[in-house]
Formats: C-alpha cells, sequence, structure tokens
C-alpha cells in the first residue's frame, strides 16, 4: 500500500523517509500493511454509508449536482504525539487571549491605536469593525467565545498560525462525527494508541454559553440560532443544538418585546437568555446592521446593549480576525500579554501599506493573495499556479483597493498519505483546533485536520474539493503504568442481598 | 480515576417542568410523522394491488383498469398525468408513477422527501435512531440503485418502505421521551392513518358494489380480502369473523372495531387522546376545535351501530368522516403552529 509512496521533499507527517514511519506512526504502517488495500476500501465504503445514512453533509453553492454533499472523509488518521501538542495548545491559549484583549480594547479605550501599535486607518478601513458595538457591555467582557484557528507546517516541520476565525468558526461537528465514524469502522485501530477524548467538546460549549447568562437561573434558556436548512452548515448548526439539549431556532422564531428576546412556542412566548448565534453580523438584526436582512431578529442588538441577551460570538469580532490586522496580532501578545507569541504567524504583506503593495505587485508569481474578508478559500489567488490573466486581474483588483488584500509568501504545506484510488499518495494538510474561552480556556485536544484531496492542491477548504480526517492528538506517556484487573469485586453480591435475574 | 462526588442536596426537582416547544418544530414534527405514514399506505396499496392481479390473473381490461385507477383515486391523483400508452402497461406506469414520479405529490418518493426535509429541520428534537431510520429509508429509494431493486422484485421494495415506516414508528415510541414532540407525532399518525382508511373504504365500495352481480363470488372474495390488505388488516379481520367475508362486516370491522390499531374507530380514539394530552402541556384550559371534532367523533363511533352505516350507506358514512378529519388538522395548525 506504501510501495510507491513518494516524500517529494515536502514534510511528510507519516514518513522521514519512504519506508521509515515516524515512532508514532509505526503501530498505524504496520497494521495497515496486514490489513491490505481491499479490506481498506470495504472500511472506506462502511465510512461513506453510515455519513450518508447518518446525514452528515454540508451545502455547496453554485453546484448542480444537488445542494447536499457528504464531507469526504479520508480513513487514514492524523497522529499528533503528545509534545507537539503541548506547544500549540499553549499557543492557542495565549492567543485567544490577546485576541479577547484586542476586542476589548477596540471597542473601548483603544490604547493600542493611541501607541501606535496598530495603525487606526485599518480598523477604522475594516468592513467588520461595528461602531455600534463600542461601548457596549458585553456579558463577562468576552468577545471570542469560540476561535478555530488554522495551522499549518512548512517544509521544516515547523507550526505556523495561517489565520484565526473568530467569528463563526465552523467544522467542529465534522471532528467530533469523524472520530464517532472512525470508531465505528476501525475500532482495531485505537487499540495501538492512547487517544485524547474528544467528545466532552459540546458539554464544554455549553457551559461557556452558561457562563454568559444573563438571569443567575439555573435553567437558562438557550438556543442556537441558524439561518435555516438551505446554509451549509446547517448540519452542523443542527449537531451543535442536539449535543447540548438546547433549541435551534431561526430568525423567524424570536421576537423582541420591550428589549426582551423570546421564542415563539406552542404554549406562547419564552424568554431566551443566550442565542449562540451562527448568523453573521451584517444579517444579525435588520435595526441595526443590514436592513434587508430577514435573517436576524428586529430589536436583537437593543435587547443585547441593555444585557438582556448573551450573544456568542459578540458582534464586531471580526476586526480581530480581519487578514489585515492577522499581521499585528504577535504585537498584540507583545502589548497586552508581556510575551512572545509562542505559535508564529507566516509573514504577511498588507497591500494597504505603499511598500508592501510595491512588493506584492511586483512579486505575483510567488505569492498568495487573500482578500481580507472572505474565507472559504474565495476571494483567493494562487499566485504560483495562476495563469498570467488571472494575476493581472488580481493586481488590478489590489489597485483599485488595496485594504481588501494581503499576500503571503507560499507555504510548502505538510503532506499526509491519503488513500486514492487502493493506495496511498501524499496530499497537503492543516489543522484546525477549537478553542472555547467561559469561565477558563479549553483547546479541543485536536481538531479539524482538512486534506486537499487534489493532487498538488494547496487548498484545503470543503468548498474547493477538500476533503477531512480523524485527528488524534496522543496522551503524555506514563512509563510504569498498571493494568487494571477484572474483578466483579464490587458488585453488591456478597452478601446475598442482590436479587437474582429473573429467568424461566 | 477519581471519583465523582455526589451531592447530598439534589438542586433539580425530579418532576421538572415540562421545556415548551417550538411552534415551527410542532409542525415540522406532524408533517414529518405524517408524510411516513402516507409513505406506508402509498406503499401497501401498491404492493396490494400488484399482488392482486397476480393473483386475479387475465383479467378484463376494464376491471384492470378500476383496478389500477382505484389507487389513484384512493390518492386523490390526477389520472390524466399518468401519460398515454397500451392498456397491458398501464400497472407498471401507475406504478412508476406512484413510486419515483417527483412532480407527483403523492409518489413515494415525494412523500420519503417531505418527511426527510422536515425530520432534517428538526433533528435536535428527534433521536438520532429516528433520524437515521427516515434518512436511510430516504436513500432507499433516492439512491442510484433504486430503480434498479425495484424492477428486480417491486415487492420486496414496497416492503422495505412499509417496513422502514413501522421501524421509524417504533422508534419515534422509544427513543422518544413522551412529551409534547411525541404526541405530535401521534396526532400526525393517526390523522393521516383516519384519512387514507377512510377514502379506501369510500373507493373500493363505490366500485365494488357498482359492480354489483357480475362478480364471480371467489373473485368478489379475494377483492375484499384486498381491501383488508390494503388496510393491514386481514389477519385480524379472519380471527374476529373466522374468515367470513361480507361487505358489511368489513365495513364495520374497519370503522368501528374498538381494539385493533388500524380501524377509524381506535384511530380517533389515539387522535382524540393526544389532543387533549398536548393541550395538557401546553397549559391551555379551553378546549381547541381539534379536540372538540375528535371528540365528538370519538363518540359517535363509540355508540354506532353497523346498521346506522348500511342505512347512510358505507361511501357516504365515511365522507362524513373525511371532512371532520380535515377540520381538525387545520384547527391543528391554527391553534399551534401558526405564530
Amino acid at each position: 500500500m506504501f510501495d510507491q509512496y513518494q516524500v517529494d521533499g515536502l514534510f511528510d507527517e507519516m514518513f522521514v523517509a519512504p519506508g521509515h514511519p515516524r515512532p508514532h506512526y509505526s503501530a498505524v504502517a504496520s497494521r495497515l500493511k496486514v490489513l491490505g488495500s481491499s479490506a481498506f476500501n470495504k472500511r472506506v465504503r462502511m465510512a461513506d454509508v453510515t455519513f450518508r445514512n447518518q446525514g452528515i453533509t454540508f451545502t455547496v453553492y453554485n453546484d448542480k449536482r444537488g445542494v447536499e454533499k457528504i464531507f469526504p472523509f479520508d480513513l487514514m488518521p492524523r497522529i499528533i504525539p503528545a509534545n507537539e501538542w503541548d506547544l500549540i495548545e499553549r499557543g492557542l491559549v495565549q492567543r485567544i487571549t490577546a485576541l479577547n484583549l484586542f476586542c476589548q480594547d477596540i471597542y473601548r479605550d483603544q490604547r493600542i491605536l493611541r501607541e501606535n501599535i496598530v495603525p487606526p486607518e485599518l480598523i477604522y478601513g475594516a468592513k467588520s469593525f461595528r461602531r455600534e458595538m463600542f461601548h457596549v457591555n458585553v456579558p463577562k467582557n468576552i468577545y471570542i467565545h469560540i476561535c478555530g484557528t488554522d495551522l499549518v507546517r512548512d517544509k521544516n516541520g515547523a507550526y505556523f498560525v495561517l489565520e484565526d476565525n473568530g467569528r463563526t468558526p465552523s467544522g467542529v461537528s465534522y471532528v467530533l462525527e469523524n472520530r464517532a465514524v472512525m470508531k465505528r469502522v476501525f475500532p482495531t485501530l485505537f487499540g495501538a494508541y492512547r487517544v485524547r477524548a474528544i467528545e466532552d467538546y459540546p458539554y464544554n460549549l455549553l457551559q461557556c454559553l452558561k457562563h454568559l447568562a444573563p438571569t443567575k437561573s439555573d435553567d437558562p434558556a438557550i438556543a442556537v440560532l441558524t439561518p435555516g436548512t438551505y446554509n451549509s452548515a446547517y448540519f452542523e448548526h443542527s449537531f451543535l443544538a442536539r449535543q447540548m439539549g438546547v433549541e435551534l431556532v431561526e430568525g423567524r422564531d424570536l421576537i423582541v418585546d420591550n428589549a426582551f428576546v423570546y421564542m415563539r412556542t406552542t404554549a406562547g412566548l419564552r424568554r431566551v437568555d443566550v442565542i449562540y448565534r451562527r448568523v453573521d453580523d451584517d444579517f444579525l438584526d435588520p435595526l441595526c446592521f443590514r436592513g434587508d436582512s430577514a435573517l436576524g431578529v428586529a430589536g436583537l442588538m437593543n435587547a443585547y446593549r441593555c444585557g438582556n441577551v448573551a450573544l456568542v460570538n459578540a458582534p464586531g469580532t471580526g476586526v480581530a480576525d480581519d487578514k489585515a490586522i492577522y499581521p499585528f496580532v504577535p504585537d498584540m501578545i507583545k502589548f497586552y500579554l508581556g510575551q512572545e507569541a509562542i505559535l508564529p504567524n507566516v509573514p504577511t504583506y498588507i497591500c494597504a501599506r505603499e511598500s508592501d503593495r510595491k512588493y506584492v505587485l511586483e512579486n505575483l508569481d510567488k505569492l498568495v493573495v487573500k482578500s481580507t474578508n472572505e474565507s472559504g478559500g474565495y476571494g483567493m489567488l494562487m499566485g504560483h499556479q495562476a495563469a498570467q490573466k488571472e494575476r493581472d486581474e488580481f493586481a488590478e483588483l489590489i489597485r483599485e483597493d488595496p485594504r481588501n488584500y494581503i499576500a503571503q509568501p507560499v507555504v510548502e504545506l505538510s503532506q499526509h498519505p491519503s488513500f486514492i484510488d487502493d493506495r496511498f499518495e501524499g496530499r497537503r494538510i492543516d489543522l484546525r483546533p477549537y478553542i472555547l474561552y467561559g469561565e477558563k480556556v479549553i483547546v479541543m485536544p485536536g481538531g479539524l485536520t482538512r486534506v486537499a484531496l487534489r493532487k498538488g492542491s494547496l487548498v484545503v477548504n470543503s468548498s474547493q474539493g477538500g476533503g477531512s480526517k480523524d485527528t488524534w492528538v496522543l496522551e503524555e506517556e506514563e512509563p510504569g503504568e498498571e493494568k487494571l484487573p477484572i474483578t466483579s469485586g464490587q458488585l453488591p453480591v456478597a452478601d446475598g442481598s442482590a436479587k437474582p435475574i429473573a429467568a424461566r | 480515576m477519581s471519583q465523582i462526588p455526589f451531592p447530598t442536596v439534589p438542586k433539580f426537582s425530579a418532576s421538572q417542568a415540562a421545556r415548551p416547544m417550538m411552534a415551527r418544530d410542532a409542525d415540522a414534527m406532524f408533517w414529518m410523522s405524517r408524510y411516513v405514514e402516507r409513505a406506508e399506505h402509498v406503499a401497501r396499496l401498491l404492493l396490494v394491488n400488484s399482488n392482486l392481479l397476480i393473483d386475479v390473473g387475465d383479467l378484463a381490461p376494464k376491471l384492470l383498469q378500476q383496478q389500477w385507477q382505484s389507487v389513484l383515486t384512493i390518492m386523490r391523483t390526477e389520472p390524466a398525468t399518468t401519460g398515454e400508452g397500451p392498456a397491458r402497461d398501464l400497472g407498471p406506469r401507475i406504478a412508476q408513477y406512484m413510486t419515483f414520479d417527483g412532480d407527483n405529490a403523492n409518489s413515494l418518493l415525494t412523500c420519503l422527501s417531505r418527511a426527510r426535509e422536515n425530520a432534517r429541520g428538526i433533528r435536535e428534537n428527534i433521536s438520532a435512531e429516528m433520524w437515521e431510520a427516515i434518512n436511510t429509508l430516504y436513500w432507499s429509494i433516492r439512491s442510484d440503485d433504486a430503480p434498479a431493486r425495484f424492477e428486480e422484485s417491486p415487492d420486496d421494495f414496497y416492503r422495505q418502505v412499509m417496513t422502514g415506516s413501522m421501524l421509524f414508528q417504533g422508534l419515534t415510541d422509544h427513543t422518544l421521551a413522551h412529551d409534547q414532540r411525541w404526541l405530535f407525532t401521534q396526532l400526525a399518525k393517526y390523522l393521516e392513518r383516519i384519512d387514507v382508511t377512510c377514502r379506501v373504504i369510500e373507493t373500493k365500495f363505490s366500485i365494488l358494489q357498482s359492480a354489483g352481480g357480475q362478480m364471480e363470488a371467489a373473485l368478489r372474495n379475494i377483492q375484499w380480502m384486498a381491501v383488508l390488505r390494503s388496510c393491514c388488516s386481514i389477519e385480524a379481520y379472519r380471527r374476529h369473523y373466522l374468515g367470513e367475508m361480507d361487505p358489511l362486516r368489513v365495513a364495520s370491522f374497519l370503522i368501528l372495531e374498538r381494539s385493533f390499531p388500524r380501524s377509524v374507530r381506535y384511530a380517533v380514539d389515539m387522535a382524540h387522546e393526544a389532543t387533549a394530552a398536548i393541550r395538557n402541556e401546553t397549559g391551555t384550559l379551553s378546549i381547541d376545535p381539534a379536540e372538540r371534532v375528535l371528540g365528538r367523533l370519538n363518540a359517535q363511533l363509540e355508540y354506532a351501530e353497523p346498521s346506522e352505516i348500511l342505512k347512510e350507506g358505507v361511501p357516504a358514512y365515511v365522507q362524513k368522516i373525511q371532512s371532520e378529519i380535515a377540520d381538525a388538522g387545520l384547527a391543528v395548525q391554527k391553534r399551534y403552529f401558526l405564530y
């Protein structure tokens, strides 16, 4: 299965060199060798049927072949050893802390602007900067409760932050479902490892939401707000509501009366305390943001400003994950926390700056250009792979609206074996861990490993033909650990008081 | 491993008040359940009809046409839409139209798509088991190999749909709390059952009675058995009347039998109970129109005599029930779903 496997001078997650797996992959490698490709294929089909029957799908826009698609699942797991994860975890905690301090500052005192760490024109020119949030008392002073930060590894295997997603990061449902399917079709593979559990994510998310309830009630009313069944991430919205046991609502289910939010039930109106909204800022409240939005709730922002409802994430957090602000995150970490960034950024050219823009326009064939406010792999130019015509078009776009673009050198992402046509081939991957900021910061051990399933492609987004893998973070090795014996000593049978099981 | 501390004074009560239900969710719950029940009836009608035609062999073309026509009449579907063609492939054409045609509002495909689409909108309200059952059922008719499986054995194909529906209903009863959400599924299921059963009785009685004395006794018996089969009632009926085939007995069994879950009387009782329980759960004091309609109908059937049905005429009797059921359905929508 690995006979023709090529490392191609990239950083390969599994192999040091062809035929030589890294220590934490050796158990998987030897098990797969025994298994063979036809048995592996059978499991791939089992997984596909499971995904289809359970309706684990996403929606692709502008695709005539049917709107609902299965997110391609690559059965070969990605494994991260404990020591690597430790670094990632510390780096992510540091980052979300700094990003939250940044939001607090930007929407209040703006110290970071006054001290010229971040240029004010970048903030005021950001589409995602919400003046409506200025001096609003945000519940527990947390803006970014849920963050999905994209990490990549370069040719040397070093981890970099590619971008932060501090608005409404998606994908966590696939992480949990991938794990569940993996356990179902490949239970034997888990035997050789101690993989850290991720199943408590919905519980942690619920605690994070409960923490924000404006009333002191034990049983606050919490709802997930979705744009509806036609949204690409609808599966996830419904999944999270189900896993947390809370209501899934659409804008039309909610109503604001006298600055309180209510949902319409079969028994009349009922108050809502916390809303995990998966609707963008723009569509949240037609009275405050886009007036033509039918997805939101009229008056919601007023209720929020009165402190009668909590919104997660807070409106306006887009200013922290704007791609033109991203280059300043290491400076933020230094400014607010007095620390060096644990996870480095990818070098970034800000087209709004004249010197950077000049360099970008002269070197388009070596750079990746990204629109500062788009996500999902839209509005992007891979300079080294693009045709001259596309590059010219992008040059024109940059000249027209420089604030809207940044550029980065091409990162040669690390590759990982993927099962393609009966054998393994290397495909580029990234990693999106999920960080929750509630009473404390919790990083889910693992995250969404996305795979660029097209050969040679560097774009991993699901909307651009990407797939995903189960991601295993390993437990710390504990030497001399005892095996637990199986006993029935704790069952209350000794004194004969337990009733025997009825039988006939 | 550390022990989880057990609180000495529980912070919650065992009899916590039921959580209210979103009006839109109740709406979707109702229609999900109703479409599953409808799909099961359509599958059974088509299955019984195909088998019936095998049993009676070479029927006269007119009778053949009548039989297939009755499926369309029962499902209130326009016959013209099945297209032109020779009489002998009328059966396959109607079967195809009632199974796979996405433009036909009552085809199996449409029923199951709508059931699943409603379920998809309320996945957080139903159990994972229910969702997987309904999604699998949907894919069994929607997948690329479905037409081939149908060609190979329509019998197996329809049985799979019926079993899928029953599995879904069983899971609904045993994986969902019997609160408001469940009550709406029950109400919908029984309203649909009453409705289809009444239409089967109405249509078949009209056809068989108009045929009058022209039909041979053997053929006639097979026809009455097919009516019972269409309502999933043949075995229960046989036990009850020791196999005696008689139109009035068939009608009174299907309409008045109190203990059989496929009879109109039983379903009305259940639907009535569900409306009363929903009123109780939503804390409403006044009886809503749906409960009133169903309660009256329940009392009427409780005290009805077979002779009354005969006097009024079977088709007319069940037509009245249908219009009352329609009123009840509208009243439920108005009271609980319109927001």
